[in-house]
């Protein structure tokens, strides 16, 4: 009888046992064996490195910044509801007859807020932290986010001061933040589907 | 692979404050290791490279968390080794793998004269992790255990018949014993 590999592996880790430990001394059989596993194990050690075929950095340093910009966009639209919210109380308490006034252009600022709220939540469902993005998809990802970005900022700025005159151009931009929210869905579906996640 | 990547202390500091110049510097320096250690887990080189971006899209994401203890390739590779297990975990859950079958891949001929490399291959991804885990990169059989989720013996079984196929692969003739 002879000392098994899992014999021969606990004699390697000084975890052999007893039988094991005094069978190894005296057959060469098995001293060979164990020779043997030494040699293969520093053959692997051994082995080439292997280096990667492409630069994977252009694809992280992509989803780094598609990340950045996306904290500096939740930070930049928290602030932007809030001054949003403050500023329609204080409008609805002073000015009421402005709301009356504009109807056409609130109902179409409404409908562009609630298509942009809804494009987040359909986002959040393929949002998920951690997926893999080509470089590509993730540069197209980064530079929406960015733009949506731009957007949130502006509108934060327009909507502290008077409403009445910047109501056109809260709804274009409005508009436009839902044209883009439409493109940073159908991007991130888009590659959703093609890794079957 | 025996790797000495001393990091600068300064270099640390510079990624954890957001530098992307220093972070891509990290990336520069562990890129290398960090491949190849996936690459000799994983069958596929597109897995390892996908392992590599997983890993360092966790360490730009993580850096801030590494308070300095041990040296930071150990970090480093202990986030790599844990995508690539759960790569092979997510790809047997896949495939229904066998833990000990030998998929399909290059032909394998038991008996037959391999050089280490393409035996080593040849086995199942599982054992490749082990063995690379435990006999190149010096983890423990506990180590291993605790990142593959299984128990120690499991770890220990695995190593024992590993060796025995690669063994039986290269053909060893060391006197007639087949352990």
């Amino acid at each position: 009888m002879h000392c098994t590999m899992e014999d021969l592996g606990a004699l390697r880790a000084g975890e052999g046992s007893v039988w094991a430990r005094r069978h190894i001394i005296t057959c060469a059989i098995c001293q060979a064996e164990l020779e043997a596993l030494y040699q293969r194990v520093a053959q692997l050690k051994a082995l080439p490195t292997l280096r990667p075929p492409r630069d994977r950095w252009p694809a992280v340093r992509a989803v780094m910044t598609a990340e950045r910009a996306r904290r500096r966009r939740s930070r930049s639209a928290w602030g932007g509801t809030l001054a949003a919210a403050a500023l329609l109380a204080g409008v609805l308490l002073v000015q009421p007859s402005i709301v009356g006034e504009s109807g056409n252009l609130h109902a179409e600022l409404t409908q562009a807020k609630q298509q942009s709220a809804t494009l987040e939540d359909s986002l959040q469902h393929y949002d998920v932290d951690g997926r893999v993005l080509t470089g590509h998809c993730a540069a197209v990802v980064a530079e929406l986010e960015d733009r949506i970005s731009d957007i949130d900022g502006t509108l934060a700025t327009l909507t502290q001061r008077n409403v009445g005159e910047q109501d056109a151009e809260l709804v274009k931009l409005w508009q436009q933040r839902v044209g883009l929210m439409r493109a940073l869905v159908t991007a991130r579906a888009t590659r959703a589907r093609y890794v079957g996640l | 692979m025996t790797v000495s990547l001393a990091v600068p202390d300064v270099l640390v500091a510079r990624a954890q404050a957001g530098d992307e110049a220093a972070l891509e510097a990290l990336y520069r320096a562990f890129e290398t290791p960090v491949y190849n250690l996936a690459r000799r887990m994983l069958r596929r080189p597109e897995d390892a490279e996908d392992v590599l971006q997983e890993t360092f899209l966790e360490v730009v994401r993580n850096i801030k968390q590494y308070r300095g203890e041990g040296h930071l390739w150990g970090w480093v590779r202990r986030i790599a080794s844990t995508k690539a297990l759960m790569r092979i975990r997510r790809e047997q859950v896949r495939a229904t793998e066998s833990l000990d079958d030998e998929p399909g891949g290059p032909a394998m001929h038991v008996g037959a004269n391999l050089d280490l490399e393409r035996a080593f291959e040849v086995l199942s991804e599982t054992s490749r992790a082990v063995v690379w885990l435990h006999d190149v990169e010096g983890y423990t059989h506990e180590e291993i255990a605790e990142q593959m989720g299984r128990s120690v013996s499991f770890s220990k079984s695995q190593l024992a018949r590993a060796h025995a196929r690669l063994r039986r692969m290269l053909n060893e003739d060391v006197g007639g014993a087949t352990p």
